[in-house]
């Protein structure tokens, strides 16, 4: 029954069809040539705008299709790089030519990437397309952002919590430590990838045979910044509410990167809160030997917890050029820096001194002026090949640091100092391996250092001149061998270092200390501290399956000499460390490192005589010399997982150290005193660190966790009696980026800190602040960019009560071309002029009342080539 | 014979010139499948396309593969796995480990020419490289209009076809007019960006961009043998589940083969499934 009512359903509706049926042809052509055009999409839409039928056209142009009926179908003929075509059926004559303009198809975009992380071997890329955001400018802006990697305030770079040891740009290490001008410098556009090199060892003469921890990052620019000039520049102006008057920024990057040839020199200024010196901090300086310290200390009011820019009122400049040849088969380098840095600081104080009977209040309004000039050049020869290693630095460091301070309230006075440090060094390297397995080691440091000091201050018309001359030589000559089998290696280094430092402390205009030291006797230093060293360090690397373990146990002997002022002394010192990493797997990796030993103390602390360091404060050193003894002992673990996108480390480290002496402060009227009295202290301190990154691929964004806890607890005398503190900070924080939709994208951070100080056995409530930071970008059209960029800071100034402070700006951009873009910004929109905060260290509580940089606009027309 | 090998030359990169193409647009594409050890793995993919042409193949193997056609790139390449994947110990044991450097794991290209309405494809069938062209008219495609979702900010529209053995759902966006796709996928009025089966097979969009990206031809095509595509999918089969018997006769009858999970637990050979584990299982029919 069934078979027979389809097949008359068939019957009925087969011509039905016939009818119905109307053939829709015709060719397509371009235009102005009237060539046919082969592969161009025909569709047949219905009335409601469905797909009907659709068909390509050939390689004449011709395209035939059948449908029922036309009755309000369009024809639609799309082709790419064509202007797309859409007519109304029943209004054209078939067989239709269809007429293509041409017209660029514009395509939303999604960056095509292979993967945004790939891992070969110890070697991990990062894709920087996948990274950058809209509102990004520099690399550094995207670093930031690669999971694994972070990028601290002062302009670091850290991989997996630890400190990177080489930043390359196309495999060369032009900056040195001073990467920072990389990293502010070049556009994020310019670089492909960034690659990440795990457990690099920068001398090749090593690799294999010396273990590093740490990781080196490399840039790899894009073909259209290799081997050609790539500049950029910007140059902006405007007006600013507080500092009243006018607003400069302007820039100027250039940077070659050839086969035999690299430069980058950038030349940079501003007075809009951006200081500029930081950028040429060289982050691999290791300690100087000549480790001359400031006795005169007077700074202006520190940075609050707020974002530095929205309150530093300042005039940077900074002039670098960085050069490097490659010759033969070693490598030239000169680098010449010049920063300049003004920075003008008013703010209104209350200093309270937590004492046992009753807290003492020093009311103090500041405004001062700080202005450092640094000049920095170095000349490097290196070669760096698997058989030797050859490197020779001679560098010499220049910095002028004039400041002045005026202070009205408890104690009205002026105080100018005067800071310079004068630092010239040479270091020579060679490491020479023979037949593979002998490693010969020589290294030969000199430095010379002087820094001499001047404090003037006049506290109601009476004039006070505190005068420092403390010149430096240190030197360090070392020879080294080793050699390596199954797996082994042992080494011995050994040498002798020379020290001579001559100090010299003159007060004139003695402040009237009330039942104080009065004699000039007591304000006066002169003093040298000298030593001649041997030591010999016995080391042994040994590979265990996967497994390396590193002790070291340096050994030396010293025998110091204080020109009579103090009895000569001779010393032994030993301080063995032993270090165990392993790396079960390419994903995970552990360590654990402990060290114990005993250690001269810091010779400029030996000062018998009180040196003003600040208008209201002396210090004076120990009259003796001591040994400080410490024991250290970290782990760490990182994991990683490529492909998934994720990177996490943890850091735990507990430090002990012990001194034979302890400081203590004595306060005179208005007057502090600090001295260090012979009683033994102990101060420990416990950090723990952890951090979580991860790819969010879905909107090509990356999220990030951190947190850390730090509690150190110290012994101090205070007014002659023992002042047990605690002080512990946790902290925990969030970061989230992505580009959610193709004309939007963000940046949030949230952040939370909590502190508390506990002075023998009374603990002071949790203080805690949180910062919430938002930056919307948005591209409402092609060629236009806007940027709303909010910041949300809590406050706890007292428990439970809370400060709020908002800060919006709005910035909007233009490309006038591919090469000259112009933007226009606005800071600070609700112009917050005023600041308030409150801050504890160990011995007293520091209230204060800050500006801000008012509301801001600023004009820039930036260009690029 | 001078002039005619320089005729010969000449005639090659005429030919060459004629044979490549500037494509348009750039598409990367994850492609999922499921592997013999019952996971599923996810293999980055790229297709180039211009109105008449695509080419879809794997950018690492692209990239050795055009790095190994000539003598110089052959011996940098082998520098390169050499920084990579060879690890000398400080006491000179050396150890050799292919997954730490960049190898060719997909052997897949597939040419689709429209003007020829062939499409060809290039691939590794048990241990032999080889080639098969296909008519372009194999697939119909059944439009779903109702259907739609967004891909990359596109809106798509859900097209089906039963295709060599298995169903396919395909998701195409007429707003970018080029009628390819991932795989041998294609034949739709707009971009497929996403196409999923009725196995474990899938693939899926990541980015698309405009490009002039040459569409080179394939590298070193006499290392290719013609072969027929059932015949070469059925002797796949019988490569992957006899691989110890091939291996003996190889070795002349006493060597063995075990296999280790990724923590190295000896596990049972894998057996190849045509109905699992083949893209295209119609070959049994």
């Amino acid at each position: 029954m069934i078979r027979i009512i389809t097949y008359l359903i068939f019957l009925m509706s087969c011509p039905l069809c016939a009818i119905a049926q109307v053939s829709v042809t015709g060719s397509v052509i371009e235009k102005d040539s009237r060539e046919p055009l082969a592969g161009a999409s025909v569709i047949i839409k219905g009335p409601d705008g469905k797909i009907k039928k659709y068909t390509t056209s050939k390689a004449d142009g011709s395209f035939s299709l059948s449908i029922p009926t036309t009755d309000s179908c369009r024809l639609e003929v799309t082709m790419i790089s064509f202007a797309k075509q859409s007519l109304p059926l029943d209004s054209i004559t078939l067989p239709a030519t269809i007429e293509m303009v041409p017209g660029a198809t514009i395509l939303k975009e999604v960056t095509v990437k292979a993967d945004r992380i790939r891992e070969q071997g110890d070697t991990i890329t990062y894709d920087v397309a996948s990274f950058a955001q809209s509102q990004d400018g520099s690399i550094g802006d995207v670093l930031g952002r690669m999971p694994g990697i972070s990028v601290e305030s002062s302009g670091k770079v850290q991989y997996q919590g630890k400190d990177i040891n080489r930043f390359y740009i196309e495999g060369s290490d032009l900056l040195g430590g001073k990467y920072g001008i990389a990293t502010n410098g070049i556009s994020h556009a310019d670089v492909g990838s960034v690659e990440v090199m795990e457990n690099h060892q920068p001398m090749q003469v090593l690799s294999g045979v010396a273990f590093s921890d740490q990781a080196a990052i490399n840039l790899r620019l894009k073909d259209k910044a290799k081997a050609t000039w790539s500049v950029s520049g910007s140059a902006a102006g405007g007006y600013s509410h507080q500092p009243a008057g006018g607003l400069w920024k302007e820039e100027l990057f250039a940077m070659a990167a050839m086969t035999g040839f690299q430069n980058i020199t950038t030349i940079k200024t501003n007075n809009t809160g951006d200081d500029l010196s930081t950028q040429a901090n060289d982050f691999f300086a290791s300690r100087r030997g000549t480790d001359l310290t400031r006795y005169v200390g007077v700074s202006l009011p520190g940075v609050p917890s707020l974002n530095k820019e929205r309150t530093l009122f300042n005039r940077s400049a900074l002039i670098s050029t960085n050069d490097l040849w490659k010759f033969g088969r070693g490598e030239l380098k000169a680098q010449i820096d010049y920063t300049y840095n003004r920075v003008a600081s008013d703010a209104s104080n209350i200093t309270t001194y937590f004492l046992s009977q009753a807290n003492r209040v020093v009311t103090e309004n500041r405004s001062g002026v700080d202005r450092s000039h640094a000049l920095s050049a170095k000349v490097i020869y290196e070669l760096n090949q698997k058989t030797s290693f050859i490197n020779n630095t001679l560098k010499t460091n220049l910095n002028w640091d004039n400041v002045t301070l005026d202070v009205t309230g408890s104690l009205t006075n002026d105080q100018s100092a005067s800071l310079p440090d004068y630092f010239i060094s040479n270091d020579f390297k060679l490491i020479q391996r023979i037949r593979g397995k002998h490693i010969i080691t020589i290294l030969s440091k000199n430095e010379w250092e002087s820094m001499p000091q001047t404090l003037s201050t006049i506290i109601s018309s009476e004039r006070s001149r505190q005068r420092v001359r403390d010149h430096a030589f240190y030197t360090d000559e070392t020879i080294g061998y080793s050699f390596t089998f199954n797996g082994i290696t042992v080494g011995l280094e050994g040498g002798v270092k020379g020290y001579i430092r001559s100090l010299n402390t003159v007060l004139t205009g003695l402040p009237d200390l009330t039942d104080g030291p009065e004699s000039a006797e007591s304000f006066t230093n002169v003093l040298s501290t000298n030593y001649f060293s041997i030591y010999a360090t016995p080391k042994m690397e040994y590979w265990l399956r996967r497994v390396n373990f590193t002790l070291n146990l340096p050994l030396s002997f010293a025998h110091y000499t204080f020109d009579k002022a103090l009895a000569n002394r001779s010393e032994a010192y030993f301080s063995p460390s032993l270090s165990v990493n392993w790396k079960p797997n390419n994903r995970i990796s552990m360590g654990l490192r402990g060290g114990s030993g005993r250690k001269p103390m810091d010779l400029s602390m030996i000062q018998p005589g009180y040196v003003m360091t600040n208008y209201r404060s002396f210090r004076r050193g120990v009259d003796d010399f001591y040994n400080n003894t410490s024991q250290n002992l970290s782990a760490n673990f990182s994991f990683k997982h490529t492909r998934r996108g994720v990177f996490a480390n943890a850091v735990v480290l507990q430090s002990w150290n012990q001194r034979p002496y302890t400081l203590a402060q004595q306060l005179y009227g208005d007057y502090v005193l600090y001295s260090y009295s012979p009683a033994r202290s102990k101060a420990s301190t416990f950090l723990a660190t952890a951090n979580v990154g991860k790819t969010l691929d879905f909107m090509r964004g990356s999220a990030n966790i951190n947190g850390s806890f730090n509690r150190s607890e110290s012994h101090l005398l205070s007014e002659s009696q023992a002042v047990n503190s605690v002080s512990s900070t946790w902290s925990a924080g969030a970061k989230i980026n992505g580009a959610p939709l193709r004309w939007l994208s963000f940046d949030y951070s949230i952040s939370y800190s909590a502190s508390r100080l506990a002075i023998s056995g009374s603990s002071a409530s949790w203080l805690g602040s949180l910062e919430n930071s938002m930056t919307l970008s948005i591209i409402p059209y092609k060629k236009w960019h806007c940027k709303i960029n909010g910041e949300h800071y809590l406050n706890e100034i007292a428990a439970d009560s809370y400060k709020h402070v908002l800060l919006v700006d709005a910035e909007i951009s233009y490309s006038l071309t591919k090469q000259i873009g112009l933007t226009a910004s606005l800071s600070n929109l609700f112009n917050h002029r005023t600041y308030y905060y409150k801050t504890y260290n160990q011995l007293n509580s520091f209230e204060s009342l800050r500006w801000l940089r008012g509301r801001e606009l600023l004009l820039t027309i930036s260009f690029k080539k | 014979m001078n002039r005619i090998i320089t005729f010969l030359i000449f005639f090659l990169i005429v030919l060459l010139a004629f044979a490549q193409e500037k494509a348009d647009i750039a598409v990367s594409y994850d492609y999922t499948y499921p592997t013999t050890r019952d996971k599923i793995q996810t293999t980055p993919m790229t297709l180039l396309a211009s109105h008449d042409r695509s080419k879809y193949f794997n950018s690492l193997s692209l990239w050795i593969d055009s790095l190994k056609s000539t003598p110089e790139g052959k011996a940098q390449y082998m520098e390169i796995l050499k920084q990579s994947c060879l690890t000398i110990e400080p006491d000179g044991t050396m150890s050799w480990d292919l997954r730490k450097g960049p190898t060719k794991t997909v052997y897949t290209y597939i040419f689709t020419d429209n003007d020829a309405a062939l499409l060809t494809v290039y691939g590794k069938w048990g241990d032999d490289l080889g080639f098969y062209t296909e008519p372009l008219a194999e697939i119909e495609w059944n439009i779903i209009s109702d259907s739609t979702a967004t891909m990359l900010g596109y809106e798509c529209i859900l097209a089906e076809t039963d295709y060599h053995g298995r169903h396919w759902k395909a998701w195409f966006t007429p707003e970018i007019p080029v009628c390819f796709g991932p795989w041998k996928l294609r034949g739709l009025p707009g971009l497929i960006l996403k196409a999923t089966c009725d196995g474990a097979f899938s693939f899926t969009a990541t980015g698309l961009e405009s490009t002039d990206r040459e569409m080179t031809t394939i590298y070193s095509p006499a290392d290719y043998e013609r072969v027929d595509r059932k015949k070469a999918q059925a002797q796949h089969e019988y490569h992957v589940n006899n691989a110890e018997a091939i291996f003996k006769a190889q070795n002349g009858g006493n060597a063995t083969l075990t296999y280790q999970d990724d923590e190295g637990n000896p596990i049972d050979a894998p057996v190849y499934n045509p109905a699992k584990h083949s893209i295209e299982p119609d070959y049994k029919n």
